[in-house]
């Protein structure tokens, strides 16, 4: 558990112009350039986000969903970008963006270091393939990322005294089960059908020393766009990456479900109408190529490069539960 | 018509065109009975109006219907005590005295929660008759130490934090009175979302609420998912509003006409059902665990065949209560044609819970459908219920006499419990079995697996 410094976010005009933090905000630089110099040479086209819209993403742990008024009717505030990211591969093939997300997170996330109510993640797809080549991508990517940095930040990341090594993937893999399994013979109280609480991916993150891995999920841990796989009803085609030494998640991804009639039944798992998802719906009843992508969110990026305790250091305006601040 | 009766008659159906209903509930429920516990609280335990006529009346057991029934109830099967009682003898080596009703322990642990005794108020939705008063219900329910529900559409119909109508408490009004009165460590609120509430996360804006967020944290409150209800199971939440309110929420519900195109005082307003398979409230219910770990989470379910079933899915994802609706359970509102011909009724819902023990389900089962007093609870305990749940009796004791009111009827329903669970010789809910019932014919005690009057 970490005390969010209430008092110093409302003169964080202040802490940005620490040594620390203009250290800080120069790896985060250093990072985009390195996600951007993977990404472009690799074929990937950079959009721009969509920042509202009639829906977004539902599948976000207890988090709400902001409402805007928008001239009589309401918009949501992306919580995440992932249905327009299908809509997106769907026409350029291999697509990313730099996508804005708040989320008004449940307040015991104050104290969890890893929770911000605004963040950005790099939203990333591709059409045509599955989830495996997805985490190829993944790892790849971070790999490159941390190689990028470790070269060409090394005098920053040396002045915050944060020592980074450069990874060889593929990285390891563990099912969820095994994830739990793990945990469990380690004494964890963890269910085999629900994401692995924010306290034990903590620790689980602490066995490790490179980047692994957790893939196929249980039906019901994640939202309706994850593909549950046919030949082992109950599990997605999807996966989370978790960075060492306690970090945490660092990646989450999935092959979609593109299928119209599976999504409408997978809807109905957050007990929600299908009519409300408008506009996608209609996107999926004509017909999309399959997909399969990730996300990668660049405050927890940043506190794994440079070692921070807390995301709320790797912003410059930090929006933590419950607290209003600047 | 006594006095008292008229009174509520007037305060629950003004209008003149809500009479036939009016007179249809004064006719079919034992408002009188209730009104009397209400006023009068445990003194209404006894057959005496006045406290005066005591020893000048003689008495005996009803042993009419007031219409024949259309299918068996709880008034089939009797509370049979035997004269000798093994458990009292072991009572009173523990207290030192022959023990008295008063020694009964009613409390009991239900759906995570601690509850006074085994009751739970069922979770009643939006319609204008309770939810005017419903913060008197919430107060009285909390100091009372049993959980109370709160039902669907109330946060879309009458807003979530700030009252749409002046007259009409708002969600977090009813959440928070109750959760504010209640004593620690006892009673819990359980929440339902309906499709529309789904619109605008109702769950997820209580979740993140920091005022509700302490309460969750010391596990009082719960979210219900709601699978139908006994008086239209398979039919979606119908009721009227008024042309203020559908402006406000067309947008989410589907109307007989459009608010906005065309004027009139009332609207007809329907609402989802809800699509399930087995797979899907598998998924949902994995989906609540994953998203609220730190809230319980309650199934409501109709009188569905397939009850069972659903129990075992329900069972086995780790919801911590399951609640069953018989058909007899009450509503704001429902097709006439599905309180007549939708359902099981409650009696055959009990015995589902039955089989469903004797199978070893471990689930915590809560039971409604009419049940009016300490008898039908008592009884739906020995068939195995958790708990029983109370919707209308609390409504009519509301308008009786306002909270003190509820709170008299909760106190007279006690004292009918822990006389008739004292007379079987038990003074705990736990040692209640289905060894205390006997059903009043031989075909009724085969089917429901109970000896019968004649064994």
């Amino acid at each position: 558990m970490l005390k969010p410094p209430i008092q110093e976010l409302q003169t964080y005009y202040k802490t940005i112009r620490t040594r620390r933090m203009q250290l800080i905000l120069k790896v985060q630089a250093t990072a985009f350039r390195g996600i951007r110099d993977y990404l472009d040479n690799n074929g990937f086209t950079e959009l721009l986000p969509p920042i509202i819209g009639p829906v977004t993403d539902p599948g976000i742990r207890g988090a709400k969903q902001v409402t805007i008024d928008y001239y009589g009717k309401e918009y949501k505030v992306m919580s995440s970008a992932i249905l327009y990211k299908q809509m997106a591969a769907a026409s350029l093939d291999k697509i990313y963006f730099f996508s804005p997300n708040v989320r008004l997170e449940p307040l015991e996330t104050a104290t969890t270091g890893r929770h911000l109510v605004e963040f950005v993640q790099v939203d990333i797809e591709e059409a045509n393939i599955t989830y495996e080549d997805a985490m190829r991508t993944a790892e790849n990517l971070v790999a490159h990322i941390v190689s990028y940095v470790v070269d060409e930040a090394a005098p920053y990341l040396e002045e915050l005294g944060r020592t980074l090594r450069k990874f060889r993937p593929p990285f390891k893999k563990i099912t969820h089960r095994e994830a739990v399994e793990l945990l469990r013979s380690k004494g964890e109280k963890v269910s085999y059908y629900t994401e692995i609480p924010w306290e034990q991916e903590e620790k689980l993150s602490r066995m490790f020393d490179e980047p692994f891995f957790i893939i196929d999920y249980p039906k019901g841990a994640r939202g309706f766009y994850d593909m549950e796989d046919e030949s082992r009803p109950g599990i997605l085609r999807d996966f989370d990456m978790l960075y060492p030494e306690g970090y945490g998640e660092a990646i989450s991804g999935a092959e979609r479900e593109y299928r119209y009639e599976k999504v409408i039944a997978r809807m109905r798992e957050s007990g929600e109408d299908p009519a409300k998802y408008g506009w996608y719906l209609d996107m999926l009843r004509e017909g999309i190529p399959p997909t399969a992508g990730f996300g990668i969110g660049v405050e927890r990026l940043t506190r794994y490069l440079c070692g921070l305790s807390a995301v709320w250091e790797a912003r410059p305006y930090p929006k933590i539960a419950g607290v209003y601040s600047p | 018509m006594s006095s008292a009766l008229l009174r509520i008659f007037f305060k629950l159906f003004r209008g003149s065109e809500k009479i036939a209903a009016a007179r249809s509930f004064i006719e079919t429920y034992p408002i009188d009975e209730i009104t009397q516990k209400a006023r009068k609280g445990k003194e209404a335990v006894f057959p005496f109006s006045e406290k005066e006529e005591f020893g000048k009346a003689l008495l005996g057991a009803p042993i009419f219907e007031q219409a024949p029934l259309r299918y068996d109830t709880l008034s089939k099967i009797l509370l049979v005590p035997p004269l000798f009682t093994p458990l009292r003898l072991k009572k009173m080596q523990e207290i030192l005295r022959e023990p008295v009703f008063t020694d009964v322990d009613t409390s009991v642990d239900v759906g995570g929660f601690s509850s006074s005794m085994p009751v739970c108020i069922a979770s009643m939705g939006s319609t204008d008759v309770f939810n005017k008063v419903s913060l008197q219900v919430a107060r009285a329910a909390a100091e009372a130490g049993i959980p109370m529900g709160v039902g669907e559409n109330v946060a879309t119909v009458w807003g979530y934090a700030q009252r749409r109508r002046e007259s009409q408490p708002c969600f977090k009004e009813r959440v928070m009175t109750y959760l504010q009165h209640a004593e620690e460590g006892r009673g819990g609120v359980f929440i339902q979302q309906s499709v529309e509430d789904a619109y605008d996360e109702l769950w997820n804006k209580v979740y993140s609420d920091p005022d509700i967020t302490p309460y969750i944290e010391k596990g009082r409150v719960a979210f219900e998912i709601k699978l139908g209800q006994g008086a239209k199971p398979g039919i979606g939440g119908e009721t009227f509003v008024s042309r203020d309110i559908a402006l406000k929420i067309r947008d989410k519900y589907h109307f007989d006409d459009d608010p906005a195109t065309v004027v009139k005082e009332v609207y007809s307003r329907h609402s989802a059902p809800g699509t399930f398979t087995a797979d899907i409230l598998r998924s949902m219910l994995r989906l609540m665990k994953n998203n609220y770990p730190r809230c319980r989470i309650w199934v409501k379910a109709g009188p569905y065949r397939d009850v069972e079933e659903v129990a075992q899915i329900v069972y086995e994802q780790e919801a911590e209560a399951m609640w069953i609706d018989g058909k007899e359970g009450g509503t704001g509102m429902s097709p006439v044609i599905a309180l007549k011909d939708l359902g099981l009724p409650t009696l055959a819902c009990l015995q589902k819970i039955k089989r469903m023990r004797e199978r070893g389900l471990q689930l915590d089962l809560i039971v409604s459908g009419r049940i009016i007093d300490g008898g039908d609870v008592v009884k739906s305990l020995c068939m195995g219920a958790s708990a029983a749940g109370m919707g209308r009796p609390i409504v009519v004791a509301a308008y009786a006499a306002g909270e003190e009111g509820v709170k008299r009827f909760l106190e007279a329903l006690k004292m009918e419990m822990q006389l008739l669970i004292s007379a079987l010789g038990k003074y705990s809910i736990k040692e209640l079995g289905d060894e205390d019932l006997r059903a009043t014919t031989p075909e009724l005690a085969r089917s429901l697996g109970i000896k019968s009057v004649y064994d």
